[in-house]
């Protein structure tokens, strides 16, 4: 069976999986609501203000719930079923990248909910034109999140603080992803040009797409 | 122990001279006596900078020689690195306060980079905490000290992309914006930070290296079980 | 003809631990041979090292004529079959959907997956999601993962523990397909006698060392 097979067969898999146990959609989204919510709490009746951090805490919080989403319960198997996969002669290669490939369109849905959110709730100045912009971004960060999570998610693999742990891991490798997300929605708001935070996000997502490649099989051999 | 006491002791002279040096340099014309703290702060961040990358090479050495020693390397230099991050990261938010009025410029690439790479190594740390097996704990380690050192730069990029307010860097190839005396006790002062981080890594190389042997000998599996007493099964 | 595995004296280590140590083995096509040994022996990590699952830190050794401890197993581990203590499903699919998701990425057709169902006798329990499933029924479905995947090394960790006597005729009719196809079978087992049952030749495992008898 080739790779892409392999890939899109374990994506489906494990979107199948999220739909029945259902943890990004019903407790982790739910959670980033609440989060979502707090800010103009805490504010009080500030509207200025907090239409102008609305984008701020969109990218804050997106990146640090859309890396819970990354290391949900179903992106995990237990020993049996990678044993039965490597038997398989699933290439882990194509683990890495069905799990990001299914990682990646969670949280993409996962970052347009909070998006449409936080327009709602904060009333930020985003033009309607800027669209497209602001949904490519989302897309790019959501694939590097997605990487970075599928990465840190496999080093912590089976230890007992694994969530706990790969999010420690995560957060501080995701702040190019986090830069590059806010100033692509400062720019659009200032009317400025995107392309310089685009090409930043590429290459945040091309450095680990090769990361994630190239360390497949020693990550393979490291949860024997 | 021998190599790493005498290292020890070497790199406590020369931090003893570093340090007069130091205090006996005439002070800085704007920022008064308050500018010795570079004496600190630079050969701290310089360490860091250095450990991090060391920890890097250790971890991509020990993926394709798999010697232990370069596990040993790669976790030495991170546990020796966190700990001159903290204190570059604490000297430069004292030095911060004073010249600049403010304990943090989130528009210095260099200063947002310091602090993910602290956070790096506590979740590199960490996870060599959670691992009881030092040939998964060596392997999944030394994968994440490599997938750092591809992330850490654009962390800087990312930052750098903002405004920089931070002062230039102070040596420069063409004539100094420092008295030559300061120069020369922050010169000596890095040469004496670094000789103690390469002697703290190989204390804990050694340290580490006698670990591993003990929990070595201890280990035998299924040795731990005996035969049940069953005629004793009614005594207890 | 070429043995299908071959251990020198090979030592593994896990969690820090000698787990296994100065193992010979050898295995020939047709051959089946059973390994007893009481809990904590080392069954488990013998059986995942003949799989290529584990890393040898000792010795050498190589199976299907790939040498372990190289990348040369992934080119023979889809010609391996194990069967765990534990059985290898995702239980949160069907029956079917488990069978099926290893015929998509093992390049068979989906409709064997619903006929082999059927030789194991798990037609009517199809849609049962795996995890609601029981222990016999599950085994079941490892048999019909191995029937239609048709291993040349099929490797049996306490697989017939618990079973009942049909399920347990069925291993005994996959091990004889896998021999009369020219491959081998390991069977580890805590209970010598009912590996003499069904094994060429039993050996022993105590305290990580491999004995000739048992």
């Amino acid at each position: 069976m080739s790779f892409g097979d392999q890939t899109l067969e374990l994506a489906r898999v494990d979107l199948a999986l999220e739909r029945r146990l259902g943890e990004s959609f019903r407790i982790i989204a739910p959670f980033a609501l609440v989060a979502l919510a707090m800010f103009p709490m805490a504010l009080g009746l500030r509207i200025t203000l907090v239409s102008e951090i609305g984008t701020a805490v969109f990218w804050a919080l997106g990146i640090l719930f859309g890396m819970q989403v990354a290391l949900r319960r179903s992106s995990t198997d237990d020993r049996e079923r990678r044993d039965l996969h490597a038997l398989l002669g699933v290439d882990p290669a194509a683990r890495f990248a069905g799990r990001v490939l299914a990682g990646s369109l969670l949280t993409t849905a996962f970052l347009v909910v909070l998006f449409v959110a936080m327009v709602l709730l904060y009333g930020p100045r985003l033009p309607l034109a800027a669209a497209p912009a602001i949904a490519l971004s989302i897309v790019m960060v959501a694939v590097g999140l997605s990487e970075l999570g599928t990465l840190a998610g496999e080093i912590a693999w089976g230890l007992r603080d694994r969530t706990a742990l790969a999010s420690l891991i995560v957060a501080p490798l995701a702040i190019p992803l986090l830069v590059a997300g806010s100033q692509t929605f400062e720019a659009i708001a200032a009317g400025a040009g995107i392309l310089p935070w685009v090409l930043l996000m590429l290459t945040t997502d091309l450095a680990l797409a090769v990361a994630g490649v190239a360390m497949a099989r020693p990550l393979e051999e490291a949860t024997r | 122990m021998k190599r790493a006491t005498v290292l020890v002791g070497v790199a406590a002279l020369a931090i003893a001279v570093g340090l007069w040096l130091a205090l006996t340099a005439p002070a800085d014309a704007l920022q008064g006596a308050f500018s010795r703290i570079i004496n600190i702060h630079v050969p701290s961040l310089w360490l860091a900078f250095l450990a991090f990358g060391v920890t890097a090479f250790g971890s991509i050495m020990w993926l394709w020689k798999k010697r232990p020693r370069w596990d040993r390397l790669a976790m030495a230099s991170a546990e020796v690195g966190v700990l001159f991050t903290a204190i570059g990261i604490a000297t430069g938010m004292i030095w911060g306060q004073r010249v600049w009025g403010t304990a943090w410029d989130w528009g210095d690439p260099r200063l947002a980079t310091t602090a993910v790479m602290f956070f790096v190594y506590l979740g590199y740390l960490a996870l060599r905490g959670a691992i009881d097996d030092p040939v998964v704990r060596a392997r999944r380690s030394a994968i994440l000290g490599a997938v750092a050192v591809v992330q850490v730069p654009l962390v800087y990029f990312s930052v750098n992309m903002f405004r920089t307010l931070h002062q230039t860097q102070s040596i420069r190839p063409d004539g100094s914006t420092m008295p030559r005396e300061m120069l020369v006790a922050m010169l000596v002062n890095l040469a004496a930070f670094t000789l103690l981080y390469v002697a703290l890594v190989v204390a804990r190389m050694e340290v580490a290296e006698a670990e591993e042997s003990a929990a070595e000998r201890e280990a035998m599996a299924g040795a731990e079980v005996k035969p049940p007493r069953l005629s004793e099964v009614g005594d207890v | 003809m070429a043995l299908l595995c071959s251990l020198r004296q090979v030592g593994v280590s896990l969690g820090g631990k000698t787990i296994l140590r100065d193992i010979d083995f050898d295995l020939h096509p047709r051959q089946v041979i059973g390994i007893a040994g009481p809990n904590g022996s080392g069954k488990t990590t013998l059986v995942r090292t003949l799989a290529t699952l584990v890393r040898i830190d000792r010795g050498q050794g190589t199976v299907l004529g790939a040498d372990l401890g190289t990348d040369q197993v992934y080119e023979v581990r889809s010609e391996v079959g194990l069967m765990g203590h534990r059985p290898a499903v995702i239980p949160e699919l069907t029956i079917t959907e488990n069978l099926e998701h290893v015929c998509r990425l093992a390049a068979l057709e989906l409709s064997r997956a619903r006929s082999a169902l059927g030789v194991v006798g798990l037609e009517d329990a199809a849609r049962t999601r795996a995890g609601a499933a029981s222990h016999g029924m599950l085994r079941r479905l490892e048999v019909a993962r191995l029937l239609l995947t048709r291993p040349r090394l099929l490797l049996l960790d306490e697989a017939t523990h618990g079973l009942d006597s049909s399920a347990q005729e069925l291993i005994d009719a996959l091990i004889a397909r896998t021999v009369a196809g020219g491959g081998a079978a390991v069977m580890v087992s805590h209970d010598a006698e009912r590996l003499s049952t069904s094994c060429d030749a039993v050996m022993g495992l105590a305290v990580g060392r491999l004995v000739a008898g048992a």
